[in-house]
């Protein structure tokens, strides 16, 4: 670093724009999620910051609806098994792009992360047609399969970035020593790569968990707590819908938040 | 000879000849099988799925390979070609969104991912966190978010109302809103590739430059823009192509007044039952989707990124 550019009033102005730039802009993206936790325990028809009447009300008619509660159980009965089985897909098929040789390697790639890129309402609505003609049919199953061909593409990129970035020397200086295929896998590769599972599998369930085009498709008659949400938005608003979506919004940032101590830390463990 | 020893021989023998059984029981074999399976069964099949449908004919839901048709690719080209009816709003709809949603995710990510790859230094995690958290929170509620936020009676009237504006026009169900909609959710899908390109520019590149001389407009030109090139690509594809696929948007901050290519599809399977027309407008959104795709395949470099550490 040179310190001829540093100091300086005028300078240190300008390194205060760009913060206020950034922080606009984290103010945009903040806006509808701090309306959505205002409304949600805003007591009242006529929404007034000034007047503001707090309730917890919503809450609790939220955990305690019926069909809240069945939405809630079919989503988690999607996401559980959609973040075991994404992290092993993906995590599976990062190893392989990352520590093998083979045929079309490449081509691989990418037709394995192709997925990442599509809109989710091609995924979806391509899924629902070919399940009714499959005879695959509609419900938490199907569900689950769908989510899996979007989440475990996913999985394996983190998987992939964080595979690539361990020496493949410490592999072969293993293998030299002696170890097959099992000890490599348990006491080499698999615990150096775990950051990167560990944040793949809870980026796969937040993904999951909040996912709406792919399910709105395939689960039919069982309502996850996304497509509830949407039905209550196009018919038929309560002020329960607020609390529900804020209780989503909870999970999900608690665990990113999660992911992303637990990323910071390991990156600074290996500093 | 034990069973076992009979097993260990055959085992060995199949290693030593390379048989194929072998090959897909150990790496890489067996750890490239679960996710080709799967996306051979619920991608490819969805997708020929779609390709299928498209070419049969009348409201048919089941397969008929025998009857094949192109008189939904008549009336969807026809239409949009001469720009009669509702096709010809919905091309002009959603090309009018997908493209000012790219110019304006790009106008607003470029300064911030610059500044976050190299202004920003104190608080930069607590700003990356509020940048990815929306990205990890479903669509639906981030729209209905804004809905709560813009309409009558809602918290941005109530914030107006303060400053004493009185008459507050409701600003939902036009197209601005649906664009804004779509810049808010696609903003992340900009941002980040920029930002991930701006942080391979080294900071000592940008001092050099400015010690040789360089002004603000020559250190843009010649070495932030060409460097950051890969991101703006990759970043515009993505936004482009998922903004062409969003109805949430059009459908919650639209009203339903506004017609674009993903609710007019969703509309073709929901209300009218016609699979086939559905499908037919879904191919064109596959064939921009896949060769966006594979260019930003092609320009990623996952090396270079894991290369960056975090």
């Amino acid at each position: 670093m040179s310190t001829k550019h540093s100091a300086g009033l005028g300078d240190r102005f300008g390194d205060g724009l760009w913060y206020v730039y950034v922080g606009l802009v984290a103010l945009f993206l903040m806006t509808p999620l701090v309306s959505l936790v205002i409304a949600s325990f805003y007591d009242g028809r006529f929404f007034s910051i000034v007047d503001y009447e707090f309730t917890l009300g919503w809450y609790e008619a939220a955990l305690t609806s019926g069909s809240v509660r069945g939405a809630f159980t079919n989503t988690v009965y999607i996401s559980v098994p959609v973040t075991i089985l994404s992290t092993i897909i993906g995590t599976a098929a990062a190893i392989a792009y990352t520590r093998y040789e083979f045929p079309f390697r490449e081509q691989f790639k990418l037709f394995a992360l192709l997925p990442i890129f599509f809109p989710l309402i091609l995924l979806g609505l391509g899924m629902s047609m070919w399940s009714s003609q499959i005879g695959l049919g509609y419900g938490i199953v199907p569900s689950i399969i769908g989510e899996l061909v979007w989440i475990s593409p996913i999985v394996m990129f983190v998987v992939s970035i964080t595979a690539l970035g361990i020496d493949p020397n410490i592999e072969e200086a293993a293998k030299d020593l002696g170890a097959d295929t099992i000890t490599l896998y348990r006491k080499i590769l698999l615990p150096l790569i775990a950051d990167g599972v560990v944040s793949g599998a809870i980026f796969a369930f937040v993904l999951s968990w909040n996912n709406y085009y792919i399910v709105s498709y395939l689960s039919g008659p069982q309502s996850t707590i996304t497509t509830w949400i949407h039905g209550r938005m196009t018919q038929g608003f309560t002020p329960v819908v607020p609390a529900v979506a804020s209780l989503i919004f909870y999970v999900s940032i608690l665990l990113v938040i999660g992911a992303a101590v637990f990323e910071y830390r390991s990156v600074d463990e290996t500093k | 000879m034990s069973t076992m020893d009979t097993l260990r021989t055959r085992i060995d023998a199949l290693g030593e000849t390379d048989h194929p059984v072998r090959r897909l029981v150990t790496p890489p074999g067996i750890l490239v099988i679960p996710m080709s399976v799967l996306l051979l069964c619920m991608f490819i099949g969805p997708m020929l799925a779609i390709v299928v449908f498209s070419f049969q004919t009348g409201n048919s839901i089941a397969l008929n390979p025998l009857e094949w048709s192109i008189a939904t690719y008549q009336e969807v080209i026809g239409g949009m070609v001469s720009g009669e009816g509702v096709y010809g709003d919905v091309l002009v709809n959603t090309v009018a969104v997908s493209i000012t949603t790219t110019a304006l995710t790009l106008v607003v990510s470029y300064p911030a991912a610059y500044a976050l790859a190299h202004k920003i230094t104190r608080y930069k995690l607590v700003f990356l966190m509020i940048l990815i958290i929306p990205l990890f929170t479903s669509v639906n509620i981030r729209v209905f978010g804004w809905a709560l936020f813009l309409v009558q009676n809602g918290v941005l009237e109530s914030i107006v109302n303060l400053f004493g504006v009185r008459e507050y026009a409701s600003l939902m169900y036009m197209r601005s809103t649906i664009i804004l909609g779509t810049t808010y959710i696609y903003l992340p899908f900009m941002l980040f590739p920029i930002y991930l390109s701006m942080l391979s520019i080294e900071e000592t590149t940008l001092e050099a430059a400015k010690d040789l001389g360089a002004n603000r407009l020559t250190l843009f030109r010649k070495i932030l823009l060409p460097l950051s090139k890969p991101g703006i690509i990759i970043g515009s594809l993505f936004v482009f192509v998922l903004s062409l696929g969003a109805n949430v948007e059009a459908e919650i901050l639209g009203g339903g007044s506004i017609f674009t290519m993903a609710s007019n599809i969703q509309y073709s399977f929901g209300y009218s039952q016609n699979w086939p027309l559905g499908s037919t407008q879904a191919v064109g959104l596959l064939l921009i989707t896949v060769v966006a795709g594979v260019v930003i395949l092609r320009t990623i470099d996952l090396q270079e990124i894991a290369a960056r550490g975090d």
